[in-house]
């Protein structure tokens, strides 16, 4: 992942959960109706959802797996 | 020389440090034996549990601060939290010491917080907990080379069996109290992010699969509702009988008049009022706690989470308002788990509307009354309908009117799936129960009192002689004994048809008359203000029924045909099932619960919201009742 955008209350938990620079993010499923998302972030898994995730700005490393 | 009697030299004061899921509490439960005692932080109402302990020479006093995810507090408990770490101004509520607990399964994440803290310049030990669950989760951590790193005092415990409690305790008490060495961040290897499939992975593809996710969420929820109904009822029966054995025990003391109706009727019945509510309240939290110490809880959220924001709330609001079916009052209480003040505020709003226990009594006597066995079933159902749809408007309007706005946030951790441990449950439960009493438990027992006492008098004498008078003229021995009783009761009806009570029921009724209400519903209303099942016995003083009671199950049969055969003055039936109905509407919208009423004051420190709360629903409440009698008096029901 690249950058959490913003300076809010959100953008602090989402770096307090793990969403720095750097990190690896991988999708795991979603909840029904396709929100919110599971991710697994440092080894854990984390709850997202969908304009949670959309403050997250990620590189794809191949076509599988992290959604920004 | 008795150890216990030499003088403890030094006494420390800890607080436990970390994340929410980082297994703090039960840390505490097996440092210290017990969760002693709720306590509220100066000036706050929020909660935490300290208890305390003995090591060597020490007595080490242990809090357990609110979770945290960072120093930037986003919530209200974080933000006690971390202004209790900082000593708030006040030196001497700092703790001496500061334990952070890391999870070992999330370290990465966990070290950064520990750097935070670390900066704050307190004295600092760390204990490391599931590194069991890390193992399982292929994310072994090196406990050696961590500590090397982070230079400070580290113990490894497990939150589940206590392994390594012992030394965690020793260092808590051995710890220097000295600021921590500065030390560069601890960079750890990033975790692989394809591991292998842990149990946790095989039960999520089960548990939050799109089709069969839901269907379990249902299963869990009724089997919680079985809980808190089915085996509760027992417990209750258990305590009507000790009220009525320490009512027997008065009543023998104490001679008849105004001490002995205080007593049994005021003070009795008040302290029962409170502590009825406690068995469904203990289940139900302890269910609540099972679920949420496996980890499923924070499925739950996440399966609904979408669901109750369509309607201005927060996934997390499910729990708070799960609970309210059996009480509303826990339910407020556990609406602190939202960060957002504006969801927390429409939770604790929309609460009193889930149809607690309270309300299954009433419901009860008016189906059993006046709709064959088939239509009650199908009614009862609607009735706990009509409030959850109810709280879903009130919520939404809330949320686009005075509670617009707020970062609504989500952003939660789905933990590993856990072996709920039974103690701490218990310790939890028991807590939960002891605010609960604290924060309602004197304003039911007050309200009681005045209502008591507004049924009670002015009391005229010429009541007494007039029915001292009939006694006088029934034969004496069993044989009279049961006409004795008919006019003991019929007394005890005619004096609350004078009292206070019925005065101000008389004045209100006309408002309640286009919902069909009698004065004797009216007053049942009033009297009912401490708590909603009150209503039962008071209509079966009212219609000289004697002690009236009707359980979840069976209503008094009694007062079902006296409901039924209640005349007006033209002859015509007073109640009849749409009558009924109006009633029931009305009791499962509005906040006849002195104790929910003071759980929001206490929640918002403000009397706006009980306040709020208790206009918007009466006023619902009466809407939904009025617009029941006239539809069905129009459509022809009536009668």
């Amino acid at each position: 992942m690249l950058a959490v955008h913003g300076d809010d209350e959100l953008a602090h938990r989402l770096v307090s959960a793990g969403l720095w620079p750097g990190t690896r993010v991988v999708r795991l499923t979603a909840a029904p109706f396709g929100d919110p998302l599971l991710f697994l972030v440092h080894g854990y898994r984390l709850a997202l959802r969908r304009s949670e995730a959309a403050r997250v700005a990620v590189a794809l490393p191949t076509a599988s797996g992290a959604k920004a | 020389m008795n150890a216990l009697a030499k003088p403890l030299a030094v006494a420390r004061k800890v607080a436990l440090v970390g994340r929410a899921n980082a297994g703090k509490t039960s840390l505490l439960m097996h440092l210290t034996g017990s969760l002693q005692r709720p306590a509220n932080f100066p000036g706050t109402s929020v909660e935490c549990i300290t208890s305390e302990t003995v090591a060597g020479n020490t007595r080490l006093c242990i809090l357990d601060l609110p979770g945290i995810a960072s120093l930037q507090a986003i919530s209200r408990d974080e933000q006690v939290a971390i202004d209790c770490m900082g000593g708030g101004g006040d030196a001497t509520q700092r703790p001496d010491l500061l334990c952070v607990v890391l999870d070992a399964s999330k370290l990465v994440v966990e070290l950064r917080l520990l750097q935070e803290v670390r900066n704050l310049g307190r004295p600092l030990v760390v204990a490391l907990t599931k590194v069991d669950v890390a193992n399982q989760e292929g994310l072994p951590v090196d406990v050696e080379r961590l500590q090397r790193a982070l230079g400070l005092p580290l113990a490894v415990v497990n939150g589940a069996s206590g392994a390594g409690i012992d030394a965690l305790r020793d260092l808590l008490a051995t710890a220097p109290l000295l600021p921590p060495p500065f030390a560069a961040p601890v960079s750890l290897p990033e975790p692989p992010t394809h591991k292998r499939r842990t149990r946790t992975d095989r039960l999520d593809a089960f548990l939050l699969h799109p089709l069969l996710g839901p269907l379990v969420l249902a299963g869990v929820l009724v089997a919680m509702f079985q809980l808190v109904f089915t085996v509760a009822e027992p417990f209750l029966g258990w305590l009507e009988a000790g009220q009525g054995w320490v009512e027997g025990l008065v009543a023998a003391v104490v001679p008849d008049g105004m001490l002995q109706s205080f007593l049994i009727d005021g003070v009795v019945n008040g302290v029962g009022s409170a502590l009825i509510f406690v068995p469904q309240i203990a289940l139900l939290i302890a269910f609540v706690s099972a679920v949420e110490a496996s980890g499923y809880m924070a499925r739950a959220v996440f399966l609904l989470d979408r669901l109750l924001r369509k309607v201005g709330l927060s996934g997390k609001s499910f729990v708070p308002l799960t609970s309210s079916f059996a009480c509303a009052i826990p339910g407020i209480l556990g609406a602190r788990i939202l960060e957002n003040e504006r969801d927390r505020l429409a939770t604790i709003l929309v609460a009193p509307l889930m149809s607690c226990s309270a309300r299954l009594p009433v419901y009860v006597v008016m189906l059993a009354a006046f709709f064959p066995a088939h239509q009650a079933g199908l009614l009862l159902l609607l009735l706990y309908l009509l409030g959850i749809v109810t709280a879903a408007v009130v919520a939404l309007v809330l949320r686009k009117t005075v509670l617009r706005g707020g970062t609504s946030m989500l952003a939660m951790e789905l933990p590993v799936y856990q072996r709920p441990r039974l103690r701490l449950v218990g310790a939890h439960t028991f807590v939960a129960v002891k605010s609960f009493l604290r924060a309602a438990g004197g304003v039911i027992f007050a309200a009681t009192i005045v209502v008591w006492a507004l049924a009670y008098f002015p009391r005229p004498d010429a009541i007494a002689e007039r029915f001292a008078a009939e006694r006088d003229q029934v034969q004496a021995g069993e044989a009279g004994d049961a006409a004795r009783a008919a006019i003991d009761a019929r007394e005890a009806g005619t004096y609350l048809e004078q009292s206070w009570l019925a005065d101000i029921g008389r004045t209100v009724q006309p408002v309640f008359a286009p919902a069909g209400f009698d004065w004797k519903l009216t007053v049942g209303v009033l009297a009912a203000f401490p708590a909603r099942e009150l209503v039962v016995p008071t209509l079966g003083t009212l219609y000289s029924l004697g002690e009236v009671e009707a359980s979840a199950d069976e209503a008094d049969s009694r007062l079902r045909d006296a409901l039924r055969d209640q005349r007006g003055p033209d002859g015509k039936p007073v109640l009849n099932s749409v009558v009924a109905l109006a009633l029931m509407a009305f009791f499962a919208l509005c906040s006849q619960c002195a104790g929910t009423l003071a759980a929001i004051r206490r929640e918002t420190h403000s009397w706006k919201w009980p306040v709020f709360t208790f206009v918007y629903m009466t006023t619902l409440a009466w809407l939904a009742a009025v617009l029941i009698n006239q539809v069905g008096t129009w459509l022809g029901f009536a009668g």
